[in-house]
């Protein structure tokens, strides 16, 4: 069967792959790509552990294949520290203990990643950012502070 | 789970996605947001020879808005349609109606035309659709062909050929209507049953004109005209206990994991009564 | 240091690596080479295999296909660690020449990804010749019910019973002016951690070594399984387990499915790998509950209890898994919680039916007793026209009474109950909010203790629990000064290594940042068996740490001293330099001299490690009263809990914002029990029905309301660190709590709260039969 070759820009980098039709954007990612900070938690798109952004805006990565994404833009968890240092979302999760175990947290930042691009206010992105998320460990309270804290801060900052 | 293995073909016009899909004897299926068949896909309940993947082709998406009707592209995506400013104002209930789909970032891919191909039941769009009397553009090589929403949702899929492509849905704006939707969802957000309500009110406030339309009661989406019929002349902030029960009355609706037949007459009683509610204190659009 | 470590409330050491994306979970490690495995399953419920034929999966490509015969031939059978009495089967085995359930492994395919697995074990052939099933307890117990086990004529697996004789219950429960009488069921629920099951495995033939790296809670235990399943020796086998993304008891023992990942390994001679999907893991990962129970509380006139008896029927499935009837024993023990019976007792019967089998689920037996305690003493309050609070206090175990020994012979050490139970009644009084139209509002408190740490090792074996109480940890100051600690709990994701990291910090006087903590690694781990579960690992792992950190500071002091030429007790430690009056040598000095050998004070110790094993002298019991207020929609069903608080006390606490993040955490799973979760079953062809998340519903943001958590602090006598366990308290008490009330919301209904989950289908039934449904 026919494979495919691909060119995307992943985390500013752009890469040109050969890819089975049935690839999914997760497993090309993290395997094809190594970048395993996506992570994947049902392949049916209930879960949100492998949320990635495609074109700045927030998708599973399960549900879409590689093959489609050839000339787009995709961004990860790895994007986001800057130069190192903990973005935004990244230090609010971490300060409101909004993580345990760690699997479904990238996908929750890239979310909220996704969140900060639109022109959502905080009470908005705070009532629909983890819509699409499921945490098994944390009860969602930390999680929650920590959306809140940080869209309401980069309100204020406005 | 990890899908059978299929051929992919991109198509970048619409002539051309025709094309694909008339190649006689070839098993297609039209991959559109994939926000259900890429889970079908991965759990190999779908396993296509070939997935057409209509992404790349631009005549499938667009919003048009005439004083009368809105025409929506079939792959113009839910989160475009929610934020679409011509929409809010010319037809509220749709972006309010698309907003209650799934999660944010499956909207990011959903199409509108998706959702009413794959026709779940329950979902909210198919019964908006034929709550306003929608119609829809279908393209094959054979021509075009347009079908009424209601005829559409036929089980136990759509009516679509394997053929053809839906292209374009046309919305009635319904000028002078006011509408609510309501739903009841099992955990995790799943619809299991939505209730769509639209009322013209004459100058006395009385209906002058109702259209109603139920998902998740039946194998299909179901336009209820004997509510409608009910609601005739009627001031909705009264009691409308008769017409919730002579909607109820004509359905068998089907019994599974998710809910009863029992259960779901009563979720249809209760939305019906709460559309009708809030549509009599100000509520809807 | 004089800066307090134990009690703070400090980041975790582990968050920045997992928020960057730089988490080594299973199956992010670099597995190039690697072979994939997809599992052949049973697509019946009960039935003998009579043809597994791969000519067409091996001529389509696939590297390797093992079936039934081919693992009769190369495994032996896993061994269980708790059973009940008469139980026939003591070993798990591997060869499915008789199926079970649906989705039980026959076979397994490796191929060069896991797609072309898949797509070869689809090419593999099958027959089998089916037999009838049964599915769910009261039909596996019916007179002429499917066998599972033809051979042993019932399918019933064995009974024990604890506590009183049931005569005497049984005539109390007789004589007793008021008695409630109800079935419980608690549903069969899926872990579901975020990140399923998943094992890498590397078999090197020249060497002979098995190396397999793990998403696991237990791995030693993973490799006495893997040694017993492939017939190796244990020092050939090396357990790893990298970061886990969730556990929740459902990576308590070695499954069937992964030491057949190991078996291909060493088959092929190579490495292999199988990362179970979300599908495998909702329908063919152990699960847990399951249990009905047919529970009896009398009371007298003023509402004292006079006697309880339960008696628990629990579904182990197909077969006993490792830790079996364990679960539904621990209710059975559990049941009397923190009140005082003049007579209790529970009969436990485990029993067979065709589906996957049941284990360890968070809260293990205390969140089933509970559910049966606080239902039937909030009915009786109810019944008797009581205050169900005034109930509870008035047979609850005061502090002046501890330590308590129940009738089934746990003995509580310390707490305050009573007052636990007051502040969350008055918490929940607050808040209380009034009916509105047709949604009815209610508030309920409830009560638990909590068995944590369970241990002592004589205990375990006084029981017959193939389980090591024990836990052991090892200090090393190493030759730079930095401390290595290690420790055989191991971090599923709740933090521990920060807390022990913590508890070593104190005790040696160091900053937290000289501190790294190695765990899970069988190379390297003191051996532990039951590891990071029973609420376990800061109790017992700390309680060594306690120890074993005190030590190696006062050793660190004695090398300073002799290097400073003074006496011990001169010597202070400020920052990173040792000091005494007249001269000072710096931590790090200290430290090279020491594992250069000089200047030892104490000629045969060289090593600066310091290995200490801690069994306690005994159970610490943690306890908690939580409370819910809820709201009724009786027109749908819908349950919604709008506030949560819950009193917990579990001795002094590490880091208090990593306990408060394990209480509610497991007040979510609670709420997933008492309102979503449910794995359902095709009682006619025994498929499983909830096969998906769209199917199967975890708790949501929306279903979470803020919840309150309070501490009390009674420190343990039974540990040097006066901890106790935290882990499993949240799961106890939400489903009890959120029916409870429910019934006071909607009291007419109350008598008939007894299966959970109360979905909105479940509860508008019962309103419906009620009359006040819409």
């Amino acid at each position: 069967m026919a494979h495919k070759e691909i060119t995307v820009t992943v985390n500013g980098v752009t890469s040109t792959r050969t890819v089975e039709p049935r690839t999914l954007l997760s497993d090309f990612l993290r395997h094809d790509l190594r970048l395993t900070g996506t992570h994947v938690g049902c392949e049916h798109g209930v879960c949100g552990s492998c949320t990635v952004l495609l074109d700045g805006a927030a998708v599973r990565a399960c549900l879409v294949l590689a093959a489609q994404v050839d000339g787009h833009t995709v961004e990860t968890v790895e994007s986001l520290a800057d130069e190192g240092r903990l973005c935004g979302a990244q230090r609010a999760v971490m300060e409101e203990h909004g993580l345990q175990c760690g699997f479904c947290t990238p996908g929750i930042l890239m979310s909220m990643a996704a969140a900060e691009r639109d022109e959502q206010t905080a009470d908005e992105v705070v009532s629909t950012v983890l819509q699409g998320h499921v945490c098994r460990c944390t009860g969602y309270l930390g999680l929650r502070a920590a959306i809140e804290r940080h869209f309401r801060e980069r309100e204020a900052a406005r | 789970m990890k899908p059978a293995v299929f051929e992919y073909q991109e198509p970048r016009s619409l002539g051309e996605a025709v094309a694909v899909l008339a190649t006689p004897g070839r098993e297609c299926v039209v991959l559109a947001g994939g926000q259900s068949l890429v889970p079908l896909l991965n759990l190999r309940r779908v396993r296509p020879r070939i997935v057409v993947d209509v992404n790349q082709v631009p005549e499938l998406t667009g919003v048009h808005i005439t004083d009368d009707v809105v025409r929506i592209g079939a792959m113009t995506r839910l989160r475009d349609i929610e934020r679409h400013a011509g929409l809010r104002s010319a037809l509220p209930v749709l972006p309010e109606t698309a907003a209650l789909v799934a999660y944010p970032q499956i909207r990011t891919r959903t199409t509108i035309g998706g959702s009413l191909c794959h026709a779940d039941p329950a979902a909210e769009l198919p019964t908006l659709a034929v709550a306003l009397g929608a119609r829809l553009l279908l393209r094959s090589a054979r021509g075009d062909r347009i079908e009424d929403a209601e005829s559409f949702f036929a089980p136990p899929g759509t009516s679509r050929r394997p053929d053809e492509l839906l292209t374009e849905i046309e919305l009635p704006r319904r000028q002078g209507f006011r509408f609510r939707f309501e739903e009841a969802t099992r955990s995790g957000g799943f619809p299991l049953v939505g209730v769509c309500l639209g009322v013209r009110v004459d100058e006395r406030g009385l209906v002058a004109e109702a259209l109603v339309a139920a998902g998740g009661v039946a194998e299909h989406p179901v336009r209820l005209p004997a509510g409608e019929r009910l609601l005739h002349g009627r001031d909705l902030a009264g009691n409308v206990d008769d017409v919730v029960s002579a909607v109820s009355a004509v359905l068998t609706p089907p019994t599974n994991t998710h809910a009863t037949a029992g259960y779901r007459h009563a979720l249809l009683r209760t939305l019906l009564r709460r559309a009708a509610a809030a549509l009599a204190t100000g509520g809807g659009n | 240091m004089s800066e307090r470590l134990i009690g703070a409330s400090v980041p975790r050491l582990h968050d920045e690596r997992l928020l960057r994306g730089d988490g080594h979970y299973v199956d992010d490690i670099d597995a190039i080479g690697a072979l994939h495995v997809a599992f052949v399953r049973s697509p019946v419920a009960h039935g003998h295999v009579t043809r597994f034929d791969a000519t067409a999966a091996l001529r389509a490509g696939a590297a390797l296909v093992l079936g039934p015969d081919d693992i009769a031939r190369l495994t032996g059978p896993l061994p269980t660690i708790w059973r009940i009495p008469g139980q026939h089967l003591g070993e798990v085995e591997l060869a499915a020449h008789t199926v079970r359930y649906v989705g039980q492994p026959i076979g397994l395919v490796v191929a060069r990804d896991r797609a072309s697995a898949e797509d070869a074990v689809e090419l593999v052939e099958i027959e089998i010749d089916p037999l009838p099933q049964v599915i769910g307890i009261d039909a596996a117990l019916a007179d002429g019910a499917p066998l599972v086990y033809p051979e042993i004529g019932t399918n019933v697996a064995g009974e024990i019973h604890f506590g009183a004789p049931v005569e005497d219950v049984d005539k109390a429960v007789t004589d007793a002016p008021h008695v409630v009488e109800r079935v419980f069921d608690v549903q069969r629920i899926c872990h579901s951690p975020m990140e399923p099951h998943g094992l890498l495995a590397e078999w090197v033939p020249s060497v002979g070594s098995m190396t397999v790296w793990i998403s696991t809670q237990v791995p030693h235990v993973v490799r006495t399984g893997v040694a017993a399943g492939l017939r190796l020796r244990a020092d050939q086998v090396r357990v790893v387990a990298p970061d886990v993304g969730g556990a929740f008891g459902g990576k308590a023992v070695l499954s069937v499915d992964e030491t057949l990942v190991c078996l291909a390994a060493k088959v092929v001679g190579g490495r292999v790998k199988w990362i179970e999907d979300r599908r495998e893991n909702l329908t063919a990962s152990y699960q847990g509950r399951g249990q009905r129970a047919h529970a009896r509380l009398a009371l007298d006139a003023d509402g004292r209890f006079l006697a309880l008896h339960t008696w628990i029927k629990g579904d182990l499935g197909a077969y006993p898994s490792q830790a079996g009837s364990g679960p539904f024993q621990v209710a059975g023990l559990t049941v009397e919680g923190p009140y005082r019976f003049e007579l209790a007792a529970a009969t436990v019967t485990a029993v067979y039916t065709n589906t996957v089998p049941t284990g360890a689920y968070r809260g293990y037996g205390m969140q089933e007793s509970s559910w049966i305690r606080e239902r039937l003493i909030d009915d009786a309050a109810r019944e008797l026209g009581l205050d169900p609070v005034e109930l509870r206090l008035r047979n609850m175990i005061s502090p002046r009474e501890l330590p308590h020994t129940t009738h089934t012979f746990l003995t509580y050490d310390s707490g305050d109950y009573p007052e636990a139970l007051r502040r969350a009644a008055e918490l929940a009084g607050q808040r209380r909010k009034p009916s509105t139209g047709r949604i009815r509002r209610g508030v309920a408190v409830t009560s638990a203790v909590e068995v944590t740490g369970f241990a002592p090792s004589a205990l375990l074996e006084m029981f017959a629990i193939d389980m090591a109480g024990w836990e052991s940890a090892r200090v090393r100051v190493n030759e730079d000064g930095t401390v290595t600690v290690f420790a055989g709990v191991i971090s599923i994701g709740q933090g521990v290594e920060t807390a022990l990291a913590q508890i070593v910090a104190e005790q040696m006087g160091v900053p937290l940042d000289w501190v790294s903590v190695q765990l899970g690694d069988t190379a390297t781990s003191p051996y532990s068996n039951l590891t990071s579960q029973a609420s376990r690992s800061v109790t017992l792992a700390g309680g060594a740490l306690m120890h074993a950190g005190e030590r190696m500071r006062a050793r660190m002091h004695a090398l300073a001293a002799a290097h400073l030429g003074v006496a011990v007790e001169d010597v202070k430690l400020d920052g990173a330099v040792f000091r005494s009056s007249e001269r000072e040598t710096t931590w790090r000095e200290v430290a090279h001299r020491g594992w250069m050998g000089w200047g030892r004070p104490d000629p045969d110790r060289i090593q600066l490690e310091e290995v200490v094993d801690f069994d306690p002298p005994a159970i610490t019991f943690a306890h908690a009263a939580h409370g819910a207020a809820v709201a009724v929609d009786l027109d749908t069903g819908t349950v919604t809990v709008e506030d949560y608080w819950s009193v917990n006390d579990s001795g002094v606490l590490v880091n208090p914002r990593i306990a408060d993040g394990q209480i509610v955490g497991g007040i979510a799973q609670g709420l997933g029990i008492a309102l979503h979760e449910q794995v359902l079953f095709d009682d006619a062809t025994g498929a499983p029905l909830t096969t998906t998340f769209a199917d199967y519903h975890l708790p949501r943001s929306k279903d979470v309301p803020d919840v309150v958590v309070e501490h009390r602090v009674t420190p343990s006598a039974h540990n040097p660190g006066g901890f106790k366990g935290l882990g499993e308290g949240g799961t106890m008490l939400p489903p009890a709590t959120v029916a409870n009330a429910v019934a006071n919301a909607v009291p007419e209904i109350a008598g008939s709260l007894t299966v959970t989950p109360l979905t909105p289908q479940r509860v508008w039934e019962l309103l419906s039969d009620a009359g006040l449904a819409g």
